[in-house]
């Protein structure tokens, strides 16, 4: 074991905390008296420059093998993903600018930099505990951060919403680990896969459900969903989109990893006829009440943002099912769904932002005040527009094959396609989730606006982003390929680890429907198509 | 027949429960310092825990940091805030059932597992060492990765309780 060696594998993550260390002495110590403007400029370009860095860093990173027993995994999938996270938190601080919710640019920057950094160790933690320390070091800046308006007061109460009920899941997933660590004796994912098998205790489905509640709250699943919409409304836009975004990925991730990697003999089946217990009828469970509850309570908003919040909702019950399927192929198309949803709901949180700063109404945005958009900045609308219906799944939209890939996956999983049931939920409620996407858009081309339709005042790096952003919901949606072979050969680590592939069986019939579409999935279960072995842990009996 | 470390056990166990349940849901008070005083039962007790797995550092941890210092914090806080007793609340009855049971459903499976839980063959790995030099050894070696993230997290929780209590400049 050799410091250097840690701080080798850690530098992408090191480059960050000096970022954000650098930020705040900036902001604190020199830039005391400057004007509001320039400090928010001066601190955004030092993120810039500390993020360019850290991507640059893990882009020329070797990957390293399991690190130390486990503690640590580095492979080109979480690179991937840690420069996307940092891409997404640069893009929280350029939205920042300029907009009036806190006189402290210098702790904004520096917790938001700081919360990526909490997400970029939970994507490439690799036990129990890292991941833990992670998840709070994700979680304790982000409750900080929704309370950094502190003239209204529904950011003070989202803030302690989130705190509360954030630490009571916590609490519930560290005494669902704790159990996992006691049945176990091990706490890295080979040590557990190795031990843990369905039926031998009873204890285990307790340390399942709790762990799975603490996850559940982490990414807002139904019925552990409460704290998300008024999170999103009372939180500086911002930090919401932020929220939405990257916290989403690395939850997710991590959710799917200690499942499929660190739990796979204790699964389970949810099919329609035949079910077992296991996690996977339980994150069924989950799955089925957040696409209905999600996609019906949206309907009901008439804020953007709690609107968005309740479609992040249904979002998560989408994501759920390619966690269920528990196969290689279902990672694959998870990662590409949460990549591409959240660029997508970041950017859409992007036009939020500068209507709420147009509208300047004491209660926020509200659905009425994207009246007539389409008149007032055509370019904004059409952002809003690939934004909206990606959210929706309309082709050739990213979001289309971001559901498109998982209902492929899910339906491939079960054996003689048991999990047929779910997939066929989800396609209803995705066509009642139309419904409100539609309402969004009615309000922006339809009706029109009260009174003379002023331009919206865009400022250059805010309408670079979002039109980047639209952009890459548009190129990830022509060009599938590109996005998703980077997912699907080199989940080696879960193959490791022994997940459980089931042998395709709708594969064949979607190829017949559109081999162009389907030829990555199968090459993906192509490379899975063999059992894996369970690697006998030697490092346990040690 | 139990040994002496297994009444122990129950004995801490139950004062554990019984403080940390007067702590939050006391009928006979509801002023906030008899609330932090059952906490510090509760965190002694919980010490008492600690020794009996030979965690005699996390033990002297517990009752120094937690039950001292952390605690005199609490009680300075209540004192210079000048909290009186809480009000009592009207409760929500479809919340209290929900809650409740969420709570059954639980604790029923707590139970199932607890009857049907066969003796653990392997008491889960080697046991850990609790005193001070092998558990400093593990954090500064193994574990080095988590501690140091651990200093962190504390970096934030302080930029984040200075820039919440601090009075807006206009």
């Amino acid at each position: 074991m050799n410091y250097m060696e840690l701080l080798g594998a850690l530098a992408p993550e090191a480059i960050v905390v000096l970022t954000a260390l650098v930020a705040l002495a900036v902001d604190l110590l020199v830039l005391r008296q400057a004007p509001q403007n320039a400090r928010q400029v001066v601190a955004v370009s030092i993120t810039a420059v500390g993020i360019l860095a850290a991507i640059i860093a893990l882009s020329v990173a070797a990957p390293s093998p399991p690190w130390m027993d486990g503690l640590l995994i580095n492979h080109s999938t979480t690179a991937f993903l840690k420069q996307t996270l940092l891409v997404l938190a640069l893009v929280a601080g350029i939205l920042s600018i300029q907009s009036r919710f806190t006189q402290h640019t210098g702790e904004y920057v520096t917790l938001l930099l700081l919360s990526t950094v909490g997400m970029m160790l939970l994507v490439s933690s690799d036990n129990l505990l890292l991941m833990f320390v992670a998840l709070e070091l994700t979680s304790l800046p982000l409750y900080v951060l929704t309370a950094f308006n502190k003239e209204s007061p529904s950011s003070s109460e989202a803030s302690l919403k989130y705190f509360l009920i954030g630490s009571l899941s916590a609490a519930c997933l560290l005494f669902g680990i704790s159990l996992l660590y006691g049945l176990s004796g091990g706490i890295t994912w080979t040590q557990l896969a190795t031990t843990l098998r369905a039926g031998s205790e009873p204890i285990v489905y307790l340390a399942l459900i709790l762990t799975l509640i603490g996850f559940a709250f982490k990414v807002a699943a139904a019925p552990f969903h409460l704290w998300a919409p008024d999170v999103y409304q009372g939180a500086p836009t911002p930090v919401a989109a932020f929220i939405a975004s990257g916290s989403k990925i690395a939850s997710f991730y991590m959710f799917a990893r200690i499942f499929m990697a660190a739990l796979p003999g204790t699964a389970g089946s949810a099919a329609w006829s035949g079910a077992t217990p296991g996690w996977v009828p339980l994150v069924a469970a989950l799955a089925v009440v957040s696409m209905i509850l999600g996609n019906v309570a949206a309907i009901a908003q008439r804020s953007v943002k709690r609107l968005l919040a309740y479609s992040a909702i249904g979002h998560a019950g989408y994501a759920l099912l390619a966690i269920l399927s528990n196969t290689e192929q279902g990672m694959g198309s998870l990662l590409y769904y949460v990549v591409t949803y959240a660029v997508t709901a970041m950017g859409a949180f992007a036009v939020v932002n500068v209507i709420e700063r147009d509208v300047q109404a004491p209660n926020g945005e509200s659905l009425t005040d994207f009246a007539g958009l389409s008149r007032r900045s055509p370019l904004l609308s059409l952002c809003l527009l690939v934004f909206v219906l990606s959210l929706a799944g309309i082709p050739p939209l990213a979001g289309f094959f971001g559901k498109f890939y998982i209902f492929i996956a899910t339906a491939q999983s079960g054996t003689s396609q048991g999990l047929i049931w779910l997939v066929m939920l989800a396609i209803g409620t995705s066509a009642i989730s139309l419904y409100y996407y539609l309402q969004i858009l009615k309000q922006v081309y339809v009706v029109e606006s009260v009174g003379q339709p002023t331009p919206v005042q865009l400022r250059p790096a805010e309408s670079a982003c979002i039109v980047a952003m639209a952009c890459t919901v548009l190129i990830l949606g022509c060009a599938p390929n590109w996005l998703i072979n980077r997912f699907s050969p080199n989940s080696t680590e879960v193959r490791r680890a022994g997940v459980i592939t089931k042998p395709s069986t709708t594969l064949e019939l979607a190829a017949e429907i559109h081999p162009r579409i389907t030829a990555p999935l199968g090459t993906a279960t192509g490379l899975v198509q063999k059992r894996p072995q369970f690697e006998t842990t030697t490092a346990n009996a040690q | 027949m139990p040994t002496l470390p297994d009444l122990l056990f129950y004995a801490l166990a139950g004062f554990t429960l019984l403080f940390g349940f007067l702590c939050v849901a006391n009928p006979f008070s509801r002023n906030p310092v008899t609330s932090a005083m059952f906490l510090v039962l509760t965190i002694i007790s919980m010490a008492g825990l600690f020794v009996l797995l030979q965690a005699f550092f996390l033990a002297a941890v517990q009752v120094l940091v937690y039950a001292g210092a952390v605690m005199v914090l609490f009680l300075f806080v209540i004192m210079l805030l000048d909290i009186k007793e809480e009000e009592r609340r009207r409760l929500n009855k479809a919340a209290l059932g929900i809650g409740g049971v969420a709570v059954l459903a639980i604790a029923g499976l707590l139970v199932r597992a607890l009857v049907q839980a066969t003796p653990l063959a392997s008491a889960a790995g080697q046991r850990a060492e609790g005193s001070t030099k092998p558990l400093g050894r593990l954090l500064f070696t193994e574990y080095l990765l988590p501690f140091e993230i651990l200093s962190v997290l504390l970096l934030v929780a302080m930029v984040g309780v200075i820039l919440l209590s601090k009075k807006e400049m206009k």
